[in-house]
């Protein structure tokens, strides 16, 4: 994965953490706007874009959610 | 009102403003860039063949016209049709659950209601491809002669509903004429505020129009996408956003020089010297900040983010402070339904802001709010409106809704309860940025020794945790 390491759930927490100024105890649930953070901050990581479309978005609930979306993503990109 | 009763209700609106303030400029001129470019001549017939599908489907002049569209091209056209009709505009939130937008409409009774029947493209779109649905809905003329009505998140349930007439919003696009730091004609202005709400509305879409400024969604929610619409054109670029924004530029490599990005300014919150200088030693542009309600537009500005915290009131808009609370001149209320003098008053409109206004320099600054109205995003959320949702929804015996770094709901169940299913009930009845982030179950929730609820967002945490 472009010498990046697997995502893990940690390192979206610590994206989180970034835009609230939060350090620990990121809520459970992510919004619109965190979930755009993400992806932004997943794509700079491993340096491409992630295709994604508004359905697999729109089921997205949870830090746990996004991940798995995000890793199936980065695979299908690693083709 | 000239023409014939039987087709034209008492409260149409003057149609001549949209093609005479508006529609001004050269027919080739480009206004909007989405990416294709669509000139005014363009726009112009797209809003004429518009006009003509809301009136087979039942508007006349004087009606309303509920849209319920994410931004797109769709939107801007019905939005431009409507006006053009002598009809008011109703805007509704695309993110509005059914339960709220049908409570909306039972209370505003539009003519037509303008919804997505198909939405295309890829995800985080800022614009969005539509084909929108034309469905009448009543029969009744609108209930004021404002030309566009908007939902505000209520402090006691149900939203509050602001209008403003045409005169208002053109009033508006004025004050932003004489700004010192705005995108200038021949310039462009990348948007990222949803032109539902007033900033992207009046600021952004009404403004560009009137002035000549070319309107550049970016293809996407990304830093990238956003410097990509920055870079895509030699002339200058003004990027107008929230706070939000601000972190997500601040966060993106930049890997080119962009010497047209003239400017950012961002409506919502203050964000802390420590953002704006983060930004602003990436970029080298001015930050610049804009202080607004959707009641009135535009209240102050500090574009060139000189003044910070402070902001100087736009042309024509007097601020003062009353007992710690910022009220700003208002001629009309803005509220439909009944009057509430803690609302607006003689010609004052009360913010609910606390602020102050520097008797020599003029500046205002702005320290909060008085109320439970908090920013998500730059959408305004009541907290009391999520409270009493939360509250009411079955199995659910008590709930406080806090902001704790974000909206926070304390539940105390009546008998069992999953987390899931007030999740799901939830979804169904508020719209995804006002919903709880945290959701905490208790046994009990913390109450005083008389029995009302507490609070205090540590008392809250500590019974959470414990």
């Amino acid at each position: 994965m472009a010498g990046q390491p697997d995502l893990g759930r940690g390192d979206l927490v610590a994206m989180l953490a970034q835009l609230t100024d939060r350090p620990t105890d990121q809520p459970e649930r992510i919004g619109s706007m965190e979930l755009a953070w993400l992806v932004h901050l997943v794509e700079q990581r491993h340096d491409r874009r992630l295709d994604l479309t508004d359905d697999q978005l729109a089921g997205i609930r949870t830090v746990d959610d996004a991940l798995v979306v995000f890793q199936t993503a980065l695979a299908a990109a690693d083709g | 009102m000239n023409g014939n009763p039987s087709s034209r209700d008492s409260n149409a609106i003057d149609p001549d403003w949209v093609d005479d303030f508006l529609f001004t400029g050269k027919p080739t001129d480009v206004c909007l860039r989405l990416p294709d470019p669509v000139d005014r001549g363009t726009l112009h017939r797209l809003v004429a063949e518009a006009q003509t599908r809301l009136g087979a489907a039942g508007l006349r002049p004087g009606g309303a016209v509920a849209l319920r569209l994410p931004p797109s091209l769709a939107y801007v056209v019905n939005l431009l049709a409507t006006w053009r009709s002598g009809a008011q505009a109703i805007l509704l939130d695309h993110r509005l659950t059914d339960h709220e937008a049908d409570r909306a409409l039972r209370r505003l009774t539009p003519q037509v209601v303008v919804a997505p029947v198909r939405t295309g493209g890829a995800a985080l779109r800022v614009f969005v491809e539509v084909t929108e649905g034309v469905t009448p809905y009543g029969d009744r003329p609108a209930a004021t002669d404002h030309a566009v009505v908007q939902l505000s998140s209520g402090s006691t349930g149900p939203s509050k509903v602001i209008g403003r007439t045409a005169a208002d919003l053109v009033a508006e696009v004025r004050r932003y004429t004489q700004l010192d730091g705005v995108a200038l004609p021949g310039e462009r202005l990348i948007l990222l505020p949803s032109m539902v709400h007033v900033l992207g509305l009046v600021g952004g879409l009404l403004y560009g129009l009137h002035a000549g400024v070319e309107l550049v969604p970016p293809e996407r929610l990304s830093g990238a996408a956003v410097l990509d619409a920055i870079g895509a054109a030699d002339s200058p670029a003004t990027v107008l956003g929230v706070p939000f924004h601000i972190g997500l530029l601040a966060a993106t490599q930049l890997d080119r020089p962009l010497p047209m990005f003239a400017r950012m300014i961002t409506g919502g919150e203050l964000v802390s010297a420590a953002t704006v200088r983060s930004f602003t030693d990436r970029f080298g542009v001015p930050l610049g900040n804009m202080y607004g309600m959707t009641e009135v537009g535009v209240i102050g500005t500090d574009l060139h983010g000189r003044h910070r915290p402070g902001i100087v009131p736009a042309p024509g808009i007097e601020v003062r402070e009353v007992a710690g609370e910022l009220r700003v001149s208002c001629p009309a209320s803005p509220y439909l339904g009944g009057a509430d003098p803690s609302r607006w008053s003689s010609g004052w409109l009360h913010t609910r802001d606390a602020g102050t206004v520097d008797p020599d320099s003029g500046l205002v600054t702005i320290r909060g709010r008085l109320d439970s109205q908090v920013s998500v995003g730059g959408m305004k959320v009541d907290l009391t409106e999520v409270e009493n949702t939360v509250a009411e929804l079955p199995g659910v015996a008590a709930a406080v809704v806090v902001w704790d770094d974000g909206i926070t709901a304390y539940v105390q169940p009546a008998g069992t309860l999953a987390e899931e299913t007030l999740d799901h009930q939830l979804a169904e009845r508020l719209a995804s940025y006002k919903r709880p982030r945290t959701l905490r179950l208790l046994d009990q929730l913390p109450r005083t020794t008389t029995g009302k609820l507490v609070r205090s967002v540590d008392t809250l945490r500590t019974a959470g945790t414990s």
